[in-house]
């Protein structure tokens, strides 16, 4: 990536933090337009016998169109989950395996430290931090948990689509050459990607739209929506809120360390 | 007088030409003017068993069914006076009075009612002994219902109902007398075209399959529901006219249709040896391979039986219910935990100040400064010239492994925290 970010930006006398790059919002909107359009055309199907599927099936083109509306998405995300993977792994290489390399320290050690410090690998933090949160949910501490760059909520909502795709994507393709599947395969393995495909999916859709859209749309400090992924800057307050350890790093380097604010954990700062 | 008798015959004569004019309406089968009391649509009583009974025919649908030139009689044979008494059922092999135009014979569906005793449907079995449970063995009847006995439906099939009017011209010019051609014309097409819609032929098949009892006495697998739950079904339901429904792989392609066998019998379509020419005809999987026939329709979720399936469903649906149970649950203590922020039960020191924090990383900077000979941080730059060693902040990079001084904050910022 040629441009740099400014790590922090104002806007009307606020504070706004870095977090995504142009290049991965538009990987974002890729993705959950291909999601979204997938479920559209897919869950109809899947509930043929409510009273709006039929309805939302038509609208996305019915028998004749919707599958083939699917299988583009399909596709489409496909080839984003490879891009996006050839993406890490290409600047894993360039900032931390080149390094290990001119300093003649690449060993199998060294290179499994660096994949595991990587900022979406989940880590012993990411644990106590949820049982930091299970404590100031339950009114056992009063200070809720300070997360890194990336917290153990945005892990999981990362890493559910590298679960997700690699189940959901080969089972629909067999699905989609079901034919040609049956040159190499049992029959028996189409049944088998049939449950993978409904269920696998039903558990994307919930957990999408329920829990992610709630962290990012429903949540009381979100609502109607959260703008990160249009801007890739986090405001102030929600970096306090999400990322405090990240944010007073953030501060300190570039010299606020005075205009550091308290995580005011107290409530003070939810007047809704 | 004589204008008010003359008025009265006037009146009395109107009357019956009226009436001769409406009976003559009346369809031409109907030599026994049947109609004058079954066009009642209040027709109808509760018989010995309990079940309500309608007795009223719609003169509309009859005229457009497949039997509006028999007469009454030639069917329910068995009344010989009018008011008459309780009708037996209707025996749809016995002749009819139509004489069937290829042999001058009177027709009768008996070759039909054959083809049906010889299927899995027979009330016989291969011994010529009566099958357990014989009233659950289907008659004409049980699929054949007829639009007149559907009050509430509309015909099926094609979109345009009836005669095509140029396809009509072609036989008229030659067959000009009487509604020949418009007979023998419906005779043909009605049976050139599906006469049912998939959803329709699913739900006759319904009427027996997937009423419990009648499962249990036969020991048969739900196997609508099952069809309901592959994508054969749900697209059927969704209107899709490419799909196959239960005729369509039951029945071997040529066969009559009903000439459904069961699965055990070496010539039927769903037997295991012929699955797969069954599975690859041409309008369906006719690129598929011969390992095709593995695949398993009607799947019920049984242990036993569908292991795999029963066991992956599972899986799946515990894989959903602890990540969804987990984030639900966490979402609803979250919203609780906003109700009383400043409460908790255990307070922690200095919860409101990040000093302990910050005197660390202040120490820890000073240090690295010291150590490190050729680093130019400084920790006051303006926010507009952030640091050169910022690198750590693009979202690729590992936080805390681009330099040594980020390093270290981060483990104090880890170390803090555990």
């Amino acid at each position: 990536m040629s441009k740099r970010y400014q790590p922090i930006v104002y806007k009307d006398g606020k504070r706004y933090f870095y977090r995504f790059s142009a290049h991965q919002r538009v990987q974002h909107v890729i993705l959950f337009t291909t999601v979204i359009t997938l479920a559209l055309t897919g869950f109809p199907l899947r509930h043929a016998e409510e009273s709006w599927a039929k309805p939302l099936y038509y609208f996305m083109g019915g028998p004749d169109i919707a599958p083939l509306i699917h299988r583009a998405a399909g596709t489409v995300l496909l080839g984003l989950f490879v891009y996006h993977s050839l993406y890490w792994i290409s600047l894993f290489y360039k900032n931390h395996i080149l390094k290990l390399k001119q300093n003649n320290e690449l060993t199998v050690g060294n290179f499994m430290r660096e994949l595991l410090s990587l900022e979406m690998v989940p880590n012993k933090k990411d644990l106590l931090d949820i049982i930091h949160l299970w404590k100031y949910l339950f009114y056992i501490t009063n200070r809720p948990p300070r997360h890194e760059r990336m917290s153990w909520r945005e892990k999981f909502d990362y890493f559910a689509p590298y679960w997700g795709i690699p189940i959901l994507g080969p089972a629909g393709v067999a699905l989609w050459w079901r034919d040609e599947v049956t040159h190499f395969m049992p029959g028996w393995v189409l049944n088998a990607a049939y449950i993978m495909h409904t269920d696998e999916a039903l558990l994307a859709v919930l957990f999408l739209f329920f829990v992610h859209w709630y962290n990012v749309h429903y949540s009381p400090e979100k609502f109607p929506a959260a703008t990160v992924w249009l801007t890739g800057y986090l405001n102030e307050h929600d970096m306090i809120h999400e990322h405090y350890n990240e944010y007073i790093k953030v501060m300190i380097e570039n010299g606020l360390e005075d205009k550091i604010k308290p995580q005011n954990f107290g409530g003070e700062e939810y007047e809704w | 007088m004589i204008i008010r008798r003359s008025i009265s015959i006037v009146i009395t004569l109107s009357l019956a030409l009226v009436f001769i004019f409406v009976s003559d309406m009346v369809y031409a089968g109907d030599e026994l003017n049947c109609v004058l009391c079954h066009k009642h649509r209040g027709l109808s009583r509760i018989d010995k068993d309990g079940q309500f009974r309608l007795f009223y025919i719609n003169q509309e649908l009859f005229e457009s069914g497949p039997h509006r030139r028999n007469k009454c009689k030639d069917c329910h044979s068995d009344i010989d006076r009018i008011p008459h008494n309780p009708a037996k059922e209707v025996d749809c092999t016995q002749q009819c009075h139509i004489v069937e135009p290829s042999g001058n014979k009177k027709f009768s569906h008996k070759p039909v009612a054959k083809i049906l005793e010889n299927s899995t449907h027979g009330k016989l079995d291969k011994n010529g002994e009566p099958k357990p449970y014989q009233e659950d063995f289907p008659s004409c009847k049980s699929c054949h219902d007829q639009p007149l006995y559907r009050p509430f439906s509309i015909y099926k099939g094609e979109k345009v109902a009836g005669i095509s009017k140029r396809a009509m011209s072609r036989c008229k010019s030659c067959h000009t007398s009487g509604d020949f051609a418009e007979d023998f014309y419906e005779h043909v097409t009605t049976r050139l075209h599906k006469s049912r819609y998939s959803v329709e032929t699913i739900e006759v098949c319904a009427k027996c399959h997937q009423d419990e009892g009648f499962r249990e006495r036969h020991e048969l697998d739900d196997v609508i529901t099952s069809y309901k739950e592959t994508f054969h079904g749900k697209m059927v339901i969704l209107g899709s006219e490419k799909t196959p429904d239960c005729i369509d792989c039951h029945v071997v392609t040529g066969e009559n249709t009903h000439l459904i066998e069961s699965q055990s019998v070496d010539t039927s379509s769903v037997h295991e040896n012929n699955l797969n020419t069954t599975c690859r005809t041409s309008e369906c999987h006719a690129e598929a391979g011969a390992m095709l026939s593995s695949f398993q329709t009607h799947v019920t979720y049984d242990r036993e039986k569908y292991p795999m399936q029963f066991y992956m469903l599972i899986g799946f649906k515990a894989l959903m219910a602890f990540v969804l149970y987990f984030f639900l649950t966490l979402i609803f203590f979250e919203l609780l935990r906003r109700l009383f922020p400043k409460f908790s039960f255990f307070k922690e020191k200095k919860i409101d100040d990040y000093d302990d924090i910050l005197h660390e990383i202040k120490s820890s900077i000073k240090q690295n400064e010291q150590s490190s000979d050729d680093k130019n941080i400084a920790p006051n730059t303006s926010p507009e010239n952030p640091p050169d060693s910022s690198s750590g902040k693009s979202p690729e990079n590992s936080p805390g492994k681009t330099s040594d001084k980020t390093k270290s904050l981060d483990d104090i910022l880890r170390g803090k925290k555990e």
